[in-house]
């Protein structure tokens, strides 16, 4: 202990004078190892077919001495390692890979320096060690399992210990405990040796999973090793206690060849890679997970790492299989955490914000002032901070999800609004109005507005009680609305002839069926509003009478059947006939009767933005007093179904689009219509509002849309007559030429929804199968089997 | 207007360093977070719940970003770290497993992102050793990789995925046969660039080279182009800039920067909403600032969020949106 503080001060004294910048230098050979006397003014490289001293200057390395001497040199040249010793400056160690240990004297006046030869070793010794104060004493630990302590007095070892534990890749003495050495072995054991009792280990353990090929006691910390494996591990232990305890753990992403503590720095240790990763990296022991700094000079292994002087943490000497020789800089390190991003930031769904920020930039935030200009490539906490490695130790995260109070940004509206808009089945004022009032409810007033005004603007103007009624008051507000879902007996429904005729083709069977509850709503409530609706619609039907045949047959592909057992037993209605066309049916030509009745107030037209859509109101008056041609004000709301597509409302422009019809279509390009489409359909879907999705799907008059509808599951069944697989098509088994999917009640053919057991096969359509098993606990088909219904 | 930004829910992540990123998924019902301790979490955030629904360990390295697929390719996250890794996780019967390893860099991988669905299950992943990989699913477990070499010099740092979009319509598009889409990314890295890259002919090219940036790149955001007739890109930088990247063209080959703000700090990352109008941006100042294009085309500031706060300071609101 005395002897070491000693030579603590002297180093002391001469270290501050280190100085230099990142350097490198060639040399002839991959290194095996380095190491730096102890002025760091000089280091040694060593390899297999290198054997050199090179002199640290300030701009580069000078090549002072080459070791290897003769025309042939032998064996005990090839070095696996090299220690240059820290008291007497002129002697060094090596470790050959024929099992020699190898002393030099540079103080030789001979071109040969080699001084002592121990060739004790049978196989390549892997490393040898100095004692840190006794002058002579060396420690050499074999692949042949045995360490070896030396007297360099004498021509022979003094002591011979026995790991009995595979072979022995390092050897370290304790910097504190005069007597004691620690090994690392292959098989995953450290042990503690006291080097005056070779019969046995003071102590082992098992530190790693696999080889352990280096270890290094920290040199403040007495009973402090780190220790590294081939599991890519560098864990520290404290030994100071009865059993080595783990104290940290650090992984890196390759096996750790060699562990280096930094000088002046108790938390920071330096490790290099025997294979894959060539970097060096220098860890804080308190982060395991990112290195604190990483040098990336070396372009293969790097072989050889040590700090240049032992009280100065700047510079790190490296050698490497790429054959350089490097000087790094602390200064010029990469720090992974650095470039590593402190923030994570994503947009959710409904308009939440997930944001997760660093801890300590948090905390620090009250009391930190603004730092002044310059590179702000590092974060704050590598600056100005007293602390600087406490600043990175200890950082976590917070992890928050916010709700922002922007409406447009939250998007609760938009699934309410998509599950509460009409976009077919009522007349078209009533659907405008309708909407309207969802708006409304949903505090959407502009959007509400633009409803009434798109009412107003396309309403037919012809009919004076609808006219009359317009300047007014927005309509919605004097509109009871019913339930809309409720009307089961539509197929026999007398009221068909109310139908709206101002859709597409598309609309057309939704709107046979909830047109009855339309009506009753007008009836009972008497509106004046709603009867003017009504009385447009019966006049549009007169005109769209003539393709209801058409219709028919388009929708039904087998009318007769149809007719005899009458609809109302499907539960949904029916689809459309898919057609091989993938684009679609053009919409029949009910839109001519109406179209030419559109107009407006020539004053108003000019003030028609959405925003400004309440003077409308009030203003309008003359509306229908002067007579406009047709799509007089189609320009104005294609601008306004733009403007909302790009403000991210594209439901508006797509619910405006579906329920303006054949009004509007052709102002927009299909291209456009197609794109609001999709849009919407994927965001419906993405709320996971696939009905909605669908029937906007079917409203839709774009080709490539209405075809999405047509690239449905598939489903594989069986016949539920012979059990064979059904071919791909059509209801007849291929096999035994019955009607396949056959109502087991009804016994025609099911084209609805279509239920069935799994335990017969036996079904057929929802109501005919819920009816019957309510009445009956056996199969309808007489099979047998009690089926369940739930 | 004063915009209320408040906390719904502080999720205890219980990562033991630091977060890197966190995404939510498709339906907005999962949020992955990735930490420098090596692991991925997947936390159930419906209803302001937080339940850790996955603890994903593979990665031997600081994670730096996480990625989900699209649903209709099952419940599949990506991955990447410094160990120079990307993982490709697949939840099977509610377990989590590795589905794919690519390890075909030399350096930290910095980003990931899937493509839209319209292209497959596609993922590209930028590197700090300035290479952008391209990793397309082939089925059978077997993944197609291409590599765009020296992508950025020093290192790529972040891969945002254009929407589909084809060229022309889809009227004329023979059934059943995929459309022909225009597959096109942005990427942004060390070199201050933000650099667009087009697949032709089954090789990816680059397309344009956007100059504005006068630091590291740090993020890139291709806008969802929802109703949008315009490309929009959003980057944000070392430098503290933000800028908006827009192309009218319609062969895409003129864009044009607007400086959207010069923040004081870094900024780290922009986030687009679904609908492509708001943008949030997040800076080393620790804020989230939220900003909308007006009516004249300048974008305002509409919210500031601020972390470890509850409601927050706002900026006024240029545009009224829905007032």
């Amino acid at each position: 202990m005395e002897k070491m503080s000693r030579v603590s001060t002297a180093l002391g004294g001469g270290g501050g004078a280190v100085s230099g910048r990142t350097m490198f230098c060639h040399l002839d050979a991959p290194a095996n190892a380095i190491s730096v006397c102890r002025d760091a003014s000089q280091v040694v490289v060593a390899g297999r077919n290198i054997f050199k001293i090179y002199a640290l200057e300030d701009e580069q390395f000078v090549e002072k001495l080459n070791l290897r001497v003769g025309r042939k040199p032998s064996l005990n040249f090839s070095c696996a390692d090299v220690m240059w010793h820290q008291m007497e400056e002129n002697l060094l160690a090596t470790a050959a890979t024929n099992g020699a240990v190898v002393t030099w004297n540079l103080g030789k006046p001979s071109r040969n320096k080699q001084d002592q030869l121990f060739t004790e070793h049978k196989r390549t010794v892997n490393k040898v060690c100095f004692h840190p104060s006794e002058v002579y004493m060396l420690l050499s630990g074999s692949q042949d399992g045995f360490m070896k302590c030396f007297d360099l007095r004498k021509k022979e070892s003094v002591s011979t210990f026995s790991g009995q534990s595979e072979s022995v890749r390092d050897v370290q003495f304790s910097m504190k405990e005069y007597f004691t050495f620690a090994a690392s072995f292959e098989n995953g054991n450290v042990q503690l040796w006291d080097i005056r009792r070779p019969d046995r280990y003071e102590r082992m353990f098992t530190a790693h999973n696999g080889p352990v090929f280096c270890c290094d006691w920290h040199p403040d910390d007495r009973g402090w090793l780190a220790t590294g494996g081939r599991d890519k591990m560098v864990k520290v232990w404290d030994m100071s206690t009865t059993r080595a305890k783990e104290i940290h753990c650090v992984q890196t992403i390759a096996s750790v060849a060699r562990v280096k503590w930094r000088p002046e720095r108790k938390w920071h240790l330096a490790t290099c890679s025997m294979m894959v990763d060539h970097n060096i990296y220098v860890w804080d022991v308190r982060r395991p997970f990112i290195p604190f700094a990483t040098f990336e000079e070396h372009k293969d292994v790097t072989t050889g790492i040590a700090w240049r002087h032992q009280h100065d943490p700047h510079f790190l000497l490296s050698g490497s299989k790429d054959s350089t020789l490097y000087q790094h800089m602390f200064k010029d390190a990469s720090r992974p955490v650095d470039k590593a991003n402190p923030e994570g930031l994503c947009f959710g769904l409904f308009g939440d914000l997930a944001f997760a920020a660093k801890e300590s930039l948090i905390s620090s935030d009250a009391n930190r002032k603004p730092y002044p200009g310059g590179d702000r490539r590092y974060p704050i906490f590598f600056f100005k901070k007293p602390d600087l490695t406490e600043q990175f130790a200890h950082v976590s995260s917070a992890l928050s999800v916010f709700e922002t109070g922007l409406e447009s940004g939250r998007m609760d509206w938009f699934s309410q609004t998509a599950r509460l808009y009409l976009l077919s089945g009522k007349p078209f004022a009533e659907l405008c109005d309708h909407n309207a009032k969802v708006a409304k409810e949903l505090n959407r007033p502009q959007v509400s507005t633009t409803w009434t005004m798109v009412r107003i603007m396309f309403s037919d103007p012809a009919n004076p009680n609808l006219s009359a009624k317009l300047g007014t008051l927005p309509l919605m507000n004097s509109f009871s609305m019913k339930d809309m879902g409720a009307c089961p007996d539509m197929g026999a429904c007398p009221d068909m002839g109310a139908c709206p005729a101002d859709r597409g083709k598309e609309g057309r069977s939704d709107a046979a069926h909830l047109e009855p509850g339309t009506s009753h709503i007008s009836n009972n409530d008497d509106n004046e509003e709603t009867e003017g609706s009504d009385g447009q619609a019966e006049y549009m039907f007169g005109d769209a009478e003539l393709d209801d045949d058409d219709l028919y047959s388009v929708e039904h592909d087998n009318p007769a059947e149809d007719q005899e057992y009458t609809l109302p037993q499907e539960a949904f209605p029916l689809r459309h006939e898919i057609l091989d066309n993938p684009s679609a049916p053009e919409p029949l030509q009910q839109d001519k009767a109406e179209s030419p009745h559109v107009s407006g107030g020539e004053a108003e037209a000019t003030c028609l933005t959405p925003i400004e859509s309440c003077s409308l109101i009030s203003a309008s008056q003359p509306l229908y007093t002067a007579h406009l041609p047709a799509g007089f004000f189609c320009p104005v709301v294609r601008d306004m179904l733009r403007y909302y597509a790009e403000q991210g409302d594209v439901q508006m422009a797509v619910s405006v689009l579906i329920v303006l019809g054949e009004r509007i279509r052709k102002e927009i390009d299909d291209l456009t219509q197609e794109h609001w489409y999709t849009s919407y359909i994927d965001l419906l879907q993405r709320f996971e509002l696939w009905n909605v999705s669908n029937e906007v799907i079917k409203l839709s008059t774009c080709g490539a849309i209405t075809c999405l509808n047509q690239t449905s599951t598939t489903l594989h069944v069986n016949c539920s007559n012979c059990k064979r697989p059904m071919s791909n098509r059509g209801w007849v088994c291929d096999r035994c030429h019955q009607c396949a999917s056959v109502c087991a009640v009804c016994h025609h053919v099911v084209k609805g929804l279509f239920v069935w057991c799994q335990g017969c096969s036996h079904g057929g359509h929802l109501e005919h199968m819920m009816h019957w098993l309510k009445s009956s606990p056996h199969c309808p088909a007489g099979c047998g089997h009690l089926c369940e219904y739930t | 207007t004063v915009m209320q930004v408040s906390v719904i829910n502080t999720v205890d992540t219980s990562h033991e360093d630091m977060i890197h990123d966190a995404q939510m998924d498709y339906y907005g019902t999962r949020l992955a977070t990735c930490s420098s301790d090596r692991t991925v979490k997947i936390f159930d955030v419906r209803n302001g719940g937080q339940i850790l629904v996955a603890d994903l360990r593979g990665h031997e390295g600081p994670v730096w970003q996480v990625a989900w697929a699209h649903p209709m390719y099952g419940n599949i996250l990506a991955s990447c770290s410094y160990d120079r890794k990307v993982i490709v996780w697949k939840e099977e019967n509610g377990s989590w497993d590795k589905m794919y390893e690519y390890t075909g860099h030399e350096s930290s991988m910095n980003s990931v992102c899937w493509g839209p669905y319209d292209f497959g299950l596609i993922l590209a992943c930028g590197s700090s050793d300035g290479a952008i990989s391209l990793l397309t699913f082939t089925g059978e477990q077997q993944w197609d990789v291409k590599k765009i070499s020296n992508a950025h010099t020093i290192g790529c740092n972040a891969v945002s995925w254009a929407p589909a979009v084809v060229p022309g319509s889809l009227v004329d598009q023979p059934s059943g046969q995929k459309p022909n889409y225009v597959k096109r990314f942005v990427s942004g890295g060390c070199d201050n660039l933000v650099k667009l890259w087009k697949e032709e002919d089954g090789q990816w090219k680059e397309d344009q080279k956007l100059e504005a940036h006068s630091d590291w790149v740090r993020d890139v955001g291709w806008a969802p182009s929802i109703g949008l007739p315009t490309s929009t890109i959003a980057s944000c930088s070392q430098d503290g800039r933000v800028f908006i990247w827009t192309c009218e063209d319609p062969t895409g080959n003129t864009w044009t920067p607007k400086l959207l703000h010069k923040f004081v700090d870094v900024v780290w990352h922009v986030s687009w909403s679904i609908t492509g109008n708001i943008l949030a941006v997040s800076g080393g100042d620790n804020k989230v600032t939220l900003w909308k294009e007006s009516m004249d085309g300048q974008w305002a500031c509409i919210s500031d969020v601020s972390k470890g706060q509850g409601a927050v300071s706002s900026i006024t609101d240029t545009q009224q949106s829905e007032q």
